[in-house]
């Protein structure tokens, strides 16, 4: 293990990997910030950047986008009570009130300080679970890891959230379906592609991922009139001390311990990512909260800010151990980098370990230097960064748009690609109408191909029979794991809607009588 | 009957469903691949069926309050349409008048349609940081960036 972190250590401290963690963390930073913007859209425009550096620049600064995306939210959720992203809304409950007692400065602070605590212990704890993981999942075979895609993907629906199982589960099958497009891997049969040369290839990972992550975020964010609203002015003079007292750090100390373990813990499990995290420790520590204490939280209580923020970092840490070990994401930010990886040669996974240490060592080494990165320098220097935020909307949304479609261009070079973004953005902004989750679409997308490949080496191999669902203990366990997950939401909604309908009926027989 | 959010989703991927699996069958396949227990037709079968299972279950147990309901109300959508119907001039452009000339008109409409009428304004967001881009991928970073088809028409390429 040793060996590796130094192999990881000698790749990311290469200067060109230096500057991409601090470039990645800015970057991050200022998109994570703009409302409606969150570390999703931010690693999707690095997609196109990472095309022409080496796998391990590429996710090295996709991991400091990535966390300086979800710095970037905290930071607009404490000024300005604008959370650029999910993860970072539980933030604002008590980051605002902070920053309208006049303490933006320390909030600011305790929000970066715990974010490097949780994101530094996720990154320790990351370093010995990974490489035992890995170890284990060596002796998977194809059916197992079938298993594992069918358990990731039904965990991503299972994971996400009250009403949306059903819907989430159709998306991971949309994008499976999506996956299916242009020529079959293994027979070479066309698919899907309606006579069409432009999708012989399929559906690009890039184009997908700009298409429903850049551009319709930004879109959608112009089509509720977003923009129109007034730039926020942040008043820098009103920031106030960044300095914590003893007394402070003592008090939010054992707060940042239990939210960063049990962050990781939660950042792990596939679907279940910063987002929920940070509300579960949020909810966890006011449980812990005595009485009186309780009461402060929601009016600028330090231990409700310090939960969530050390949280959502310590989960963004611990979504890469699927991601790194089992090649399934945990998050939808997770899943753009797997894309990333895959289409930059590297096949994230239990071989990854072995074949690409260096990638694999390297994310783990340089993510705790993008935590160092945005506690040294981007702390101090929020004042500046968030002076971009008073850039026009109307000069700001035309350069993104730029960025998302050019970014596309400038890969394949086929004007098409446009065009094909530009139909994928509109069936994106339909299904957002309609409330139906995105990063689910993707994941399927992402883990299809393989899928597929897994499940006709195993079928092959057991003779068309679904004996080898069976026939090992590790692949039943992971299967039946799955359909618990599938099966739990699916049964408790179908209660829950009858038992609505029985209430319903008895209101009516009552009215009616 | 109220039709909700989830019951427009649940029958738009029932017809997807539908028509994924009736194009299934038009995937060829090789002699004897029928008989393979694994083939080109095998997990798109999979996807529709599982596809037209899930929408159902997504119309029968969808939500029935009102509030559900598809509300378009708010929603500012001839700006959406006019940037989408830029982004495809953009792509058209690209082809005939080259990347420089392109990007700054997309940049200068794309101002415009938001709001954006100063001369001044729209002239200087948009060119400087055109030829900024323009440079730096062709002379920089050696992209080889088509002319456009316009001027190879005009003065040969």
């Amino acid at each position: 293990m040793l060996e590796g972190i130094f192999t990881g250590l000698g790749t990311a401290i290469m200067p060109f990997n230096i500057m991409m963690v601090v470039v990645g963390c800015f970057a991050g930073t200022f998109i994570g910030m703009l409302p409606g913007l969150g570390p999703i859209s931010a690693v999707a425009l690095m997609i196109p950047i990472t095309y022409g550096l080496d796998p391990a620049s590429g996710i090295i600064l996709m991991a400091g986008v990535y966390y300086g995306a979800v710095f970037g939210g905290s930071t607009s959720s404490i000024l300005i009570n604008a959370p650029g992203c999910a993860s970072t809304v539980v933030t604002s409950f008590d980051g605002y009130p902070l920053a309208q007692k006049g303490q933006a400065g320390k909030a600011l602070a305790l929000a970066a300080y715990c974010s490097f605590t949780g994101g530094t212990i996720g990154a320790i704890i990351l370093l010995f679970a990974a490489p035992a993981l890995a170890k284990v999942s060596l002796s998977f075979q194809s059916g197992d890891y079938f298993a594992l895609m069918v358990m990731g993907l039904t965990a991503v629906a299972a994971f996400s959230g009250k009403g949306q199982v059903i819907k989430a589960m159709i998306m991971v099958v949309f994008g499976l379906m999506i996956s299916t497009v242009g020529i079959d891997t293994m027979t070479g049969a066309p698919r899907f592609t309606f006579g069409t040369i432009d999708l012989l290839d399929g559906v690009s990972f890039l184009l997908l991922a700009m298409a429903t992550f850049a551009l319709t975020e930004v879109i959608m964010s112009i089509m509720k009139r977003q923009h129109l609203e007034e730039e926020p002015e942040i008043d820098m003079a009103a920031l106030g001390s960044m300095k914590l007292s003893k007394e402070e750090v003592k008090e939010v100390a054992p707060t940042v311990a239990r939210s960063s373990v049990f962050g990781f813990i939660i950042g792990v499990l596939p679907g279940a990512g910063a987002t929920i995290a940070s509300f579960l420790a949020y909810g966890m520590e006011r449980n812990f909260a005595s009485a009186k204490e309780k009461l402060k939280f929601g009016k600028g209580a330090l231990r409700g800010l310090a939960a969530p923020e050390t949280a959502n970092n310590a989960a963004s840490t611990g979504s890469f151990v699927p991601l790194l070990t089992l090649g399934i994401p945990g998050s939808g930010t997770t899943a753009i980098m797997l894309g990333a990886l895959i289409a930059a040669g590297v096949q994230p996974g239990p071989r990854l370990f072995v074949d690409n240490p260096d990638v694999f060592w390297s994310v783990i080494i340089s993510m705790y230097f993008g935590n160092l990165v945005l506690l040294i320098l981007n702390l101090p220097l929020i004042p500046y960064i968030s002076r971009l935020l008073a850039i026009p909307r109307q000069i700001l949304i035309p350069l993104i748009l730029f960025f998302s479609v050019t970014g596309v261009y400038l890969v394949s070079f086929n004007t098409f690609d446009i065009q094909m973004m530009v139909f994928i953005t509109v069936i994106a902004l339909f299904l957002k109408l309609l409330e139906f989750p995105m990063a689910p679409m993707l994941l399927g997308y992402i883990l299809g191909g393989i899928m597929e490949q897994n499940l006709s080496r195993s079928l092959v191999m057991s003779d068309g029979s679904l004996d080898f669902i069976w026939e090992r203990p590790l692949t039943l366990t992971i299967i039946v794991i799955a359909f618990i997950l599938l099966i739990m939401p699916l049964i408790s909604k179908l209660f829950e809607s009858r038992a609505k309908r029985g209430m319903e009926e008895a209101v009516n027989k009552g009215e009616g009588g | 009957m109220i039709i909700t959010k989830d019951h427009i989703g649940g029958l738009v991927f029932l017809c997807l469903s539908a028509a994924y699996g009736y194009y299934t069958g038009d995937i060829s396949m090789l002699p004897g691949d029928e008989y393979q227990p694994f083939n080109a037709q095998t997990l798109p079968n999979i996807l529709a069926y599982l596809g037209g299972i899930l929408s159902i279950a997504l119309i029968l147990t969808a939500s029935r309050d009102p509030g559900d309901r598809l509300s378009l109300k708010g929603y500012d959508f001839p700006i959406v349409v006019k940037l989408l119907v830029l982004v495809i001039l953009f792509s058209v452009a690209l082809e005939w008048v080259g990347f420089l000339l392109s990007t700054i008109l997309f940049l200068i409409g794309g101002y415009w349609l938001l709001g954006e009428r100063r001369v001044k304004i729209l002239l200087i967001a948009s060119i400087p940081f055109a030829v900024f881009i323009w440079f730096a991928l062709s002379q920089l970073l050696d992209i080889y960036l088509a002319p456009g088809r316009l001027f190879t028409t005009m003065f040969g390429g």
